[in-house]
């Protein structure tokens, strides 16, 4: 299957941090250990004669089918951080994300309303922010996640300057 | 704030009566029915056993009365609300004051409600919708209903004449948006002498009917709706099923359906009787409703996107709906008033559609008080063949020059509309002559659906922001879909299935067209003027 990215051509995307890859990789080992623990409870208790209803087979293939998902995930997550990608023109800020679905957003700066910057404690540690836009519309759902924090800094300065200038309204 | 103006104005007195009936009722239903029944059946008002605690029984139903009534007053005397100065400011809450103001110039629309009982009073509740997606910025309930029209046709015109005053001092059409985030001195706004709310306030600008939708058709339209062809089938399905197995529940399951698409109906038919709309400078007014009345007045440029719809029984008939989103109106849910607020239209014909798209989009004639001053359409083909190849539209089945080249980049096209390449004609075998997209001037078209046939039209200066979307399956067929980003309301605008080179092409286009004063990049990056921090 051709993986023709969809964005227009000539736009040189600026990448997140190489960092948001780690932050990436220990959000999945969390959420993958605490959710198998989850999931394997039913298995320990069938194993400890405590349960009788789920049959052996049914409690293994729970967890394991998770993991086995879990796995396809962390094969995948390497490449979605790669495809996450922002460019500033002129006029609008553009923000890619995605190769099997892939999506491409297009925000004139006169139309954003605020800018957020949020950090995680993972975030945080690694010297991260995300960076979320807001219109007046909720269907922007304009997030730019592992921004150096210095870079999302600066990105929101220079929108706000921008948008100010632009300001367009409803 | 212009000190001095202390025109502070209290609703109408009986207005927290009107507004909290059901409390009363409550209240004397409570402790009047075993009384009123004891009547009825003859014997003394009060039980025998209850002879001795009568008095307390009294003073306590008197005391929760009172209770009620004193709340009611308070509330009354602690709603003030003044309209100066470029602001409409309310002021409610006995305890815990809320304190509220919204400018002017950003009012997206003004709704004169009457539920019946206020309407038998002869009272109205005002309504005065900012950019906002959740609840109505400004109540006023209940004023008498020549004030609530006195006052809004102040408010209108106030807007207008703010409009006009930043227009005139060179902010040129653009009116920022967001009400609690911009923090702008605005020397103009507060110097203004305050809008007199007086006797010698403007009275309602002259209108001009545009169309009525007849009862008859908007019975007709329920009649041959999707919910009654649903009741049908259920109906048929019950009858025939209890004939052949003999067994009677199945039409039991039929009546508590039945009863509540005939509640639906019922609804439907209370809230568009009597459908007018009229033109006039301070923008559309919409009224309806056969108990509750409504009058809607949207201030021209203010409808974020519109949507035509055809259902496949109105075809025979050529009716129409259209509904739009308008920022502060929100999703229509199951509350069956905001989804009649968002609708233009329940029920046309295509002379009324035309006629109201001509009110409504700027690609209209060129109409004072349009507050944005669009490019005028150079390119595009008459607008009235657009909207004509929009609603009714179908690209030919077979396209010679498409499919000798598989390659071919230039998209199937008809009547302007950019259609689903052929190539994806697998993925929407239905639709893919019928899926669409045309730019004019100021708007960008987007058809969709063969048998419900949707047009939607979104002005290019009410697109917030612009998306590509493609999975999988699309990729396989080249094809992607571009979603445009509006205010929220019953209208999600997407241009499905177009073909990736037509899609980028309209992504790049529409966002060149998003921002239409491109300013030199040195002046706007170091813009030395702090910008308010939302971070």
């Amino acid at each position: 299957m051709p993986t023709e990215a969809i964005d227009p051509p000539g736009i040189s995307w600026l990448r997140v941090s190489p960092r948001y890859l780690t932050a990436r990789l220990l959000g999945w080992g969390a959420e993958t250990v605490l959710v198998t623990a989850a999931l394997a409870v039913p298995l320990a208790l069938v194993l400890a004669g405590a349960w009788r209803w789920p049959p052996l087979w049914f409690a293994v293939a729970l967890p394991s089918a998770y993991l086995l998902l879990a796995l396809w995930r962390l094969v995948l997550i390497p490449r979605q951080v790669r495809a996450v990608g922002y460019a500033e023109r002129l006029d609008d800020l553009l923000i890619r994300r995605g190769i099997l679905f892939q999506r491409t957003l297009v925000i004139p700066y006169g139309r954003m309303q605020y800018v957020d910057i949020a950090a995680g404690p993972v975030e945080r540690a690694l010297g991260l922010c995300t960076l979320k836009l807001h219109t007046a519309s909720a269907g922007t759902s304009a997030v730019i996640p592992g921004l150096p924090a210095a870079e999302g800094a600066r990105l929101r300065e220079q929108l706000t300057a921008r948008g100010e200038a632009r300001l367009a309204g409803l | 704030m212009n000190g001095g103006t202390d025109n502070w104005q209290r609703v109408h007195p009986a207005s927290p009566f009107v507004r909290g009936w059901l409390a009363l009722a409550a209240l004397f239903f409570f402790f009047g029915r075993d009384a009123a029944e004891r009547l009825l059946r003859g014997g003394p008002v009060f039980d025998e056993r209850f002879a001795g605690r009568a008095p307390w029984l009294l003073l306590g139903g008197g005391t929760m009365l009172l209770l009620v009534v004193a709340g009611f007053v308070l509330s009354w005397y602690f709603t003030r609300y003044q309209v100066a100065g470029g602001f409409v400011r309310v002021t409610t809450g006995v305890l815990v004051k809320q304190h509220r103001q919204a400018r002017l110039d950003r009012v997206q629309a003004i709704d004169v409600v009457q539920p019946l009982l206020a309407r038998i009073f002869g009272l109205a509740e005002l309504r005065f919708e900012v950019a906002d997606a959740g609840q109505s910025a400004v109540h006023l309930a209940y004023l008498r209903v020549a004030e609530a029209r006195r006052l809004r046709a102040a408010i209108l015109d106030a807007a207008v004449r703010e409009v006009a005053l930043r227009g005139a001092a060179g902010q040129g059409a653009a009116v920022p948006v967001a009400q609690g985030h911009d923090a702008q001195p605005d020397a103009q706004l507060t110097a203004r002498p305050a809008a007199p709310p007086g006797p010698a306030a403007p009275a309602d600008p002259p209108e001009r009917p545009v169309l009525t939708v007849p009862p008859r058709r908007l019975a007709g339209s329920l009649l041959l709706s999707e919910q009654a062809v649903v009741l049908l089938l259920g109906a048929a399905t019950s009858v025939l099923l209890s004939a052949f197995t003999e067994n009677r529940s199945f039409s039991f399951y039929l009546v508590p359906a039945g009863i509540g698409i005939l509640a639906g109906f019922w609804a439907s038919f209370s809230k568009g009787y009597n459908f007018t709309a009229a033109a006039s400078q301070a923008g559309i007014r919409l009224q309806y409703g056969l108990l509750d009345t409504l009058s809607q007045t949207l201030p021209p440029g203010r409808i974020q996107a519109l949507r035509i719809s055809q259902p496949p029984l109105w075809r025979p008939l050529g009716w129409y709906r259209i509904q739009v989103n308008v920022a502060g109106y929100g999703t229509p849910g199951q509350d069956g008033q905001r989804s009649a607020r968002t609708t233009l239209l329940p029920v046309g014909t295509l002379q009324d559609v035309t006629a109201l798209l001509d009110l409504v989009l700027p690609d209209g004639a060129a109409r004072p008080g349009s507050d944005q001053s669009f490019a005028a359409e150079a390119e595009g083909p008459d607008a009235h063949a657009v909207l004509a190849a929009g609603l009714s539209g179908l690209a030919p089945a077979a396209r010679i020059q498409a499919r000798r080249d598989p390659a071919h980049t230039i998209g199937d096209t008809d009547g302007g509309f950019t259609t689903t390449p052929r190539r994806a004609r697998l993925l929407a075998p239905l639709g893919w002559r019928r899926n669409g997209f045309a730019v004019t001037g100021s708007a960008l078209l987007i058809r969709t659906g063969r048998w419900w046939r949707h047009l939607t039209v979104v002005p290019h200066g009410r697109t917030q922001s612009i998306a590509l979307h493609q999975g999988p399956v699309a990729r396989r067929f080249g094809v992607v879909d571009l979603v445009l980003h509006t205010t929220s309301g019953p209208v999600a605008p997407r241009v499905i299935q177009a073909g990736l080179a037509e899609g980028r092409a309209l992504l790049l286009a529409q966002a060149a067209r998003l921002s239409p004063n491109p300013q030199p990049a040195g002046n706007t990056a170091e813009d030395p003027q702090e910008g308010p921090q939302h971070g």
